[in-house]
């Protein structure tokens, strides 16, 4: 693969995840799920609701654990992490971005982009220095003290992806990020994860059911009933604009 | 510290976010801690002004008076072989003379209407030694005490009230100076001169009530001076004053110890009784401290239901934000940080409720001192261990949704509806 020179920031190996164990109503969601992702790379996996991304998801968000199998993060074994570990692990490796949003209600768009770093301990003063330079490289500079409920969908996205990059973590994990979104704020959204990627070189895993958003990215995994069936190339998002 | 902080910030948000709600669920501690403090306050008033008193009468002196004895059962009569005499207390005062610093014997003549004119000034004759204008905190404030001289051969001298120089002298004490009463006591007249005047101190001045002309004051004679009018030898009771920094417990008990040894040990129906008030205003005051005690233990249990509805409201509020706790975690809160951040918000809410209360309380108390007409007390006591107590409310009542909270599961969180 083209990737040997470049460095793998996460190593699925053989993961597997089931529900209910020992019960008669088992439930395999993933059967074995072998994955690498390299620095710097914007990877979709995309299927059908029940396809077990979701779990998957969760398991590369450190929101939960495997039943079995190893998981590699940027060098570090999320597998043998204590519980009061994990979540470090997903305050300075991991940027989430939901499809409903979850900012902080009652709280400016600017005190929810500090706040992952406020729980990295990072100084007031750099916490304010930095959202407010996130806040501009998402376009919503003029925006800041606004509160989540003064903001519209595609701007709500737009601080979680700031927010997603406080602490400069090692992959953004998007879930659906356009799902709640009109196509027009959807491709804006889009716009700013690519943006993300080729100018700040992230890694990106957006998890998504769309096959046209899917297909922007550099690598599409398709996942169905727990495993990986599929692995090809996106167009190149240059080509879809 | 930054933690707090933001903590801090945070629950003062969502309080405002929710003000009916808060206020409601602060009502319970807004209650308890006002009914504290005020009864607290209103205690402290009561014991200062209760002190003030009870000093005015004197908490160095000890009444001694013949009493039945307690296993006595037969009639309640005695004679004049039972009584305390002259030289009873003569020795008396020798033996303890290294321990006292007044004794005061009276002798009660009677009482009488002087009139000059339309004036009339109502006055109850009493024979009384030097002790005697000590012990009862008597100030002359014009002319003397009675001289020895005068006291040794009876000398009808007498020292009359400031309230006595009002009615009859327009409150000119000098003009009393060197003038007659004349008394009409048991069908006969008796002269007397003014020799002095002492400060009538109305006993009521201070709960903001006057007893005005009609009051009856002491117009004192010398003792040997009562004694030949009444003819009356024997005593009943007496008054002494003990030095400052003698132990007046256990002066009080040795007193009773000396009668009983030498005096009294053989009469079966009569002893010494000593009595002190400083026992009386222990005894009061240990009466108001129960009464504090328990009205606090009724505000104790209001307070424990304030905190059960800060419980209450706190696990509703951690339901209603359980997507934000679940985006918390995502976000890298540790458990312990969100369960310190409800705990803060429960401690917010219960300081804020404390300090309400205190308000309200402190001014239900300063109320009450006012009736009192005592200084409202500020007390520091009351604020300190309301606003402890208001905090350890909040951290034992916000610890159980705190934790419940600290330890949801994120993922499920996140799904919440």
């Amino acid at each position: 693969m083209e990737g040997e020179s470049r460095k793998p920031i996460i190593r699925l190996t053989d993961i597997r995840k089931n529900f209910f164990i020992g019960t008669p109503n088992e439930l395999k969601v993933l059967k074995g799920i072998n994955l690498t992702v390299y620095e710097g790379e914007f990877l979709a996996v995309v299927g059908a609701s029940g396809s077990g991304k979701s779990t998957l998801m969760n398991i590369i968000g450190a929101l939960d654990r495997p039943t079995s199998g190893g998981y590699i993060l940027d060098d570090v074994d999320v597998i043998s992490a204590k519980d009061s570990e994990l979540s470090g692990i997903r305050n300075r490796k991991i940027g989430f971005v939901f499809q409903t949003y979850n900012l902080i209600a009652k709280t400016n768009a600017l005190r929810n982009v500090e706040m992952p770093m406020l729980y990295a301990g990072v100084s007031r003063k750099e916490r304010t220095k930095r959202a407010e330079e996130l806040m501009e490289l998402v376009g919503m500079g003029d925006r800041m003290k606004h509160l989540p409920e003064e903001l519209s969908g595609g701007q709500k996205q737009r601080v979680a992806i700031a927010r997603a990059m406080a602490n400069d973590p090692a992959i953004i994990l998007a879930d659906e990020p356009t799902g709640a979104l009109d196509s027009e704020t959807g491709r804006m959204v889009m716009d700013i994860f690519h943006k993300l990627h080729k100018e700040q070189g992230k890694t990106i895993v957006l998890i998504t059911h769309s096959p046209e958003l899917a297909d922007e990215t550099e690598r599409l995994i398709t996942l169905k009933d727990g495993e990986i069936v599929g692995e090809r190339e996106g167009h190149r998002y240059d080509d879809a604009v | 510290m930054m933690m707090l902080y933001e903590n801090f910030r945070l629950a003062l948000f969502s309080l405002k976010a929710n003000k009916m709600r808060s206020l409601l669920t602060m009502l319970g501690i807004i209650i308890g801690v006002s009914s504290v403090i005020a009864i607290m306050s209103a205690g402290d008033s009561i014991s200062v002004k209760l002190s003030d008193t009870m000093e005015g009468f004197g908490a160095n002196n000890i009444e001694l008076y013949l009493d039945f004895r307690e296993d006595y059962d037969g009639d309640y009569w005695y004679d004049n072989s039972d009584l305390m005499d002259r030289d009873m207390i003569k020795d008396f005062a020798e033996h303890f003379d290294d321990r006292l610093k007044a004794i005061s014997v009276t002798c009660d003549v009677g009482a009488a209407d002087v009139k000059d004119g339309s004036k009339v000034a109502k006055v109850s004759v009493s024979g009384g030694t030097l002790g005697t204008f000590l012990i009862n905190d008597v100030k002359l404030t014009e002319g003397r005490f009675f001289t020895i001289g005068e006291t040794d051969t009876a000398a009808k001298v007498a020292i009359v009230s400031s309230k006595y120089v009002e009615i009859m002298y327009d409150g000119k004490n000098k003009d009393a100076l060197g003038k007659g009463v004349d008394v009409e006591i048991g069908g006969k007249n008796y002269k007397f001169t003014i020799v002095g005047v002492y400060e009538y101190k109305d006993a009521f001045a201070g709960m903001g009530m006057s007893s005005g002309d009609n009051v009856r004051t002491n117009l004192y004679i010398p003792y040997q001076t009562a004694q030949s009018i009444t003819h009356d030898d024997y005593m009943v009771y007496f008054t002494v004053m003990a030095k400052q920094g003698v132990d007046s417990v256990q002066l009080t008990k040795d007193m009773e110890d000396f009668f009983e040894k030498r005096y009294y040990g053989n009469n079966e129906r009569l002893h010494v009784s000593a009595y002190n008030m400083s026992s009386v205003i222990d005894e009061a005051k240990s009466l108001i401290n129960t009464v504090t005690i328990g009205i606090s233990v009724i505000a104790g249990i209001a307070l424990l239901v304030g905190g059960i509805g800060v419980m209450n409201i706190m696990l509703v509020s951690i339901t209603e934000r359980t997507r934000e706790i679940g985006t918390r975690k995502a976000l890298g809160a540790p458990n312990s940080s969100i369960r310190i951040q409800f705990i803060i918000e429960a401690v917010v809410i219960c300081l804020i409720g404390g300090i309400i209360g205190i308000v309200f309380g402190s001014g239900l108390g300063a109320i009450a001192a006012a009736l009192m007409k005592t200084s409202p007390m500020p007390s520091l006591r009351a604020i300190v261990i309301s606003l402890s107590f208001s905090t350890a409310i909040g951290i034992f009542f916000g610890f159980y949704p705190a934790n419940k909270a600290a330890k949801m599961d994120p993922i499920e969180a996140l799904r919440y509806e």
